[in-house]
């Protein structure tokens, strides 16, 4: 199959936010240990059909939040504070019981490394079976013909056999559509991907993505898309938000925020990777590392890397000021304050 | 200028320097054995199956290609890490794959490696000092203590790390800095030719242009020649100044960095480049990619013919199935001779005579020739090998023959 890339539908998301995270804070304590804030103060909504991406490298709390809102983080050694309203309902306040019948029912979550995310000793069929089982009360026989549905659906080739492999008889993009099979299996409102293509090869990454652009733009479905790669946000992403440190530092629909970058950071991020649609120009690196951070309590956690510091970004914390769809978290934006 | 059979291009000033790697006939084949007793062995992974690669003095060389391609080995192969099975090395003008022994070890300090993962490539046991000493003793090079001395701080300061990194230990640097580290004791026996295999994948967006700016000044400054294997485009395409792209074992295509960005050739080079993610919305809405269908063929079963054609929307019906193709100079406007493909419509295809066709989803399921093969990537190991092969074998009457 040769297909041309699809666009993102930007038109038909409801206005109600079917997903509503608000002042999410995650908070690692260990005994003898300073806590560790993963997650400070994270806001943002995802409704009906959009894509929603969070960007940032390692460290900035992208993957801890989704699994704060899906309940996965463990439960002992961590504060979760913030609410996430799913459906009128917080996820946080969810008793494990109750969570448990929403994940995958309602909510579905794909991650990163397809094999370590399947169970190595139990047929990829009854794995996808396993979850119309628990959440429609189906027997395993009638859900076997749904299941392989699910499997032609993602683009696996030959179902019927594939229903039968092991997840270490399949190459990693099958994996991939695997897990997404499973995640749609019961018709999820809500997506949550997680790097999913990073573990990939990039012909095959093309194939997954163009994949859950097609899910989205068919079933309605919303999708959370977690990545640190620019690329993938820009051809996917309605909304953007960028984290650092644990905040957003800011927010934007694509066109807006790859167009016109405000933060220094994102501004950096962009200047920094090479690019194959311009001519080689020489790239400008962010200095220092991601570990190299002020705390967000007295200061900007960026300033120490940024590339044009005021005397304030050491002395107080700056606020995340929203205007209209966009959203930023600095003193000295690029290109001037509006 | 002429564009004879001779693959060797003259143009550029970069072209017209000395040969410092010359490779011819590469090969590189993976027995897989069966047996507890006897060791049978009952095929082979083609990693590596036919590679003609010159790499000239002072030039960047990029090797790109998906996992499985068969580029890493190939990179080891030229440092003879991995014995070729077939062909000739030529580093510098002596035959690297012919040297055993104490005389391949005393060569090796003229050509040093890079890895990708710098934490598992640095001892954690190890000082940055006792690191970077460790080649340099090896080699002789540090018969003086002061000299010695002075020469570690001229190392890490052309890193970019501070004195002080020297009675360090990996842990306690970033992803980034052990990169530098890295790349610092492949420095410290004064190499001519550095392999670099995905240098930069492992790190963060922000730090890998540290890393890929520290490559190209260092090149500058100590007149090294790169051959870096990487899977990222955008990253080789930056870095090199050729390009070599690989596909299950065997280069497909060879150009300039930009000459291969202009005007890629091959189906899977165009299908490579098309799928690669832009960071700019309004490219990514406007660009048509060309998706592929399925997997990478196994590579110790690679499919007959052009080993693209399971995959390729140009697949024609003469030729593709059954003869191989060899790189060669296309005759099409504009196209340097410089520029090599691998592919018999290269021409036609260039010219729009050739219209892409959809790949059936049903056509790759035989030609995948691997409903219980398993792996579509070709296994990673000789172990992984040789479970494939099993459940191949088991299962060999059930297999599909490959499509018309």
């Amino acid at each position: 199959m040769t297909a041309t890339a699809t666009t993102p539908s930007t038109n038909r998301h409801g206005d109600e936010p079917l997903l509503s995270v608000r002042d999410l804070r995650v908070t690692f304590t260990r005994q003898g240990e300073e806590p560790f804030t993963a997650v400070d103060g994270v806001s943002f909504d995802v409704r009906p059909g959009q894509t929603v991406g969070l960007v940032g490298e390692s460290g900035c709390g992208k993957s801890v939040t989704s699994l704060a809102i899906m309940g996965l983080l463990p439960r002992r050694g961590n504060r979760v504070e913030g609410t996430a309203t799913f459906d009128g309902t917080d996820l946080l306040r969810l008793g494990s019981s109750e969570m448990r019948d929403r994940r995958g029912r309602d909510i579905a979550m794909i991650f990163q490394d397809p094999l370590s995310s399947l169970n190595p000793v139990v047929p990829v069929g009854l794995q996808v079976t396993e979850v119309l089982e628990r959440h429609r009360k189906m027997s395993r026989k009638a859900a076997t013909p749904l299941a392989r549905d699910l499997l032609k659906r993602v683009g696996i080739p030959d179902p019927d056999r594939r229903l039968k492999d092991y997840p270490h008889q399949m190459s990693g993009g099958m994996r991939q559509r695997a897990l997404i099979a499973m995640a749609l299996a019961c018709a999820p409102r809500l997506l949550i991907a997680d790097e999913p293509t990073t573990a990939l090869d990039v012909t095959i990454q093309a194939q997954i993505l163009s994949l859950l652009k097609e899910l989205v733009q068919e079933t309605g479905t919303a999708l959370v898309m977690i990545t640190h790669d620019l690329g993938v946000v820009a051809g996917l992403c309605d909304e953007v938000n960028v984290l650092y440190g644990g905040r957003i530092v800011e927010r934007g629909g694509r066109h807006e925020l790859f167009g016109q970058p405000r933060h220094p950071y994102t501004n950096g991020l962009l200047a920094s990777i090479p690019r194959l649609d311009a001519e080689r120009a020489p790239l400008t690196p962010i200095p220092g590392s991601v570990s190299d951070n002020l705390p967000w309590t007295s200061a900007c956690a960026f300033a120490p890397r940024c590339s044009q510091p005021v005397d304030v970004c050491t002395q107080r914390t700056p606020q995340l000021e929203e205007s209209g769809s966009r959203a930023l978290r600095c003193f000295n934006p690029v290109g001037g304050p509006r | 200028m002429t564009a004879t059979a001779e693959p060797t291009p003259a143009e550029t000033p970069v072209d017209e320097r000395e040969l410092l790697v010359d490779a011819r006939g590469v090969k590189v084949h993976f027995p897989i054995k069966r047996g507890v007793i006897l060791d049978k062995v009952i095929g082979h992974v083609y990693a590596v199956d036919g590679v003609d690669l010159q790499i000239r003095k002072g030039e960047t060389y990029g090797l790109v290609g998906e996992s499985g391609c068969g580029k890493s080995t190939l990179g080891k192969a030229i440092l003879n890490l991995e014995p070729p099975t077939e062909g000739s090395v030529l580093v510098d003008g002596t035959d690297v794959a012919s040297l055993k022994g104490a005389a391949l070890r005393r060569r090796r300090k003229d050509f040093q490696m890079v890895f990708q993962d710098p934490m598992s490539s640095l001892d954690p046991r190890q000082s940055v000092e006792s690191l970077l000493v460790e080649g340099m003793k090896a080699h002789g090079l540090a018969t003086d203590a002061k000299a010695t001395a002075k020469r570690l701080r001229e190392l890490l300061a052309a890193v970019g790390l501070p004195a002080a990194a020297l009675k360090k230990y990996p842990h306690e640097f970033s992803g980034g800095q052990r990169q530098r580290i890295g790349i610092a004791r492949a420095l410290a026996v004064e190499p001519k030719l550095i392999v670099a295999d995905e240098p930069v994948s492992a790190l963060d967006v922000s730090v890998q242009a540290q890393v890929i700016n520290l490559l190209e000044e260092l090149q500058d400054e100590f007149d090294l020649t790169y051959l870096v294997v990487a899977h990222d485009l955008a990253v080789v395409r930056h870095i090199s100044d050729r390009i070599g792209v690989m596909y299950l074992g065997g280069l497909v295509e060879e150009a300039s960095a930009d000459d291969l960005y202009a005007q890629p050739l091959h189906p899977y080079t165009r299908a490579l480049l098309s799928a690669v993610p832009l960071p700019d919305p309004a490219a990514e809405d406007a660009r048509e990619q060309i998706l592929l269908v399925g997997d990478l063929p196994s590579p110790s079963r690679p499919p007959s013919g052009c080993r693209f054609h399971t995959r390729c929307p140009w697949r024609q019906e003469t030729r593709c199935d059954d003869e191989r193709p060899q790189l060669r100079v296309v005759e099409v406007d504009g196209v340097p001779a410089s520029h090599r493909v691998a592919c018999h419509f290269a021409e036609e295809i260039a010219r729009g005579e050739i219209q892409r066709h959809e790949v059936t989803a049903t056509a790759t399921v035989q030609d995948w020739r691997g409903e219980d093969e398993g792996d579509a990537i070709g296994p990673a190991s000789v172990a992984e090998a040789e479970a494939d092969a099993r459940r191949t074998s088991s299962a060999s009457s059930q297999v599909t023959p490959p499509g018309p």
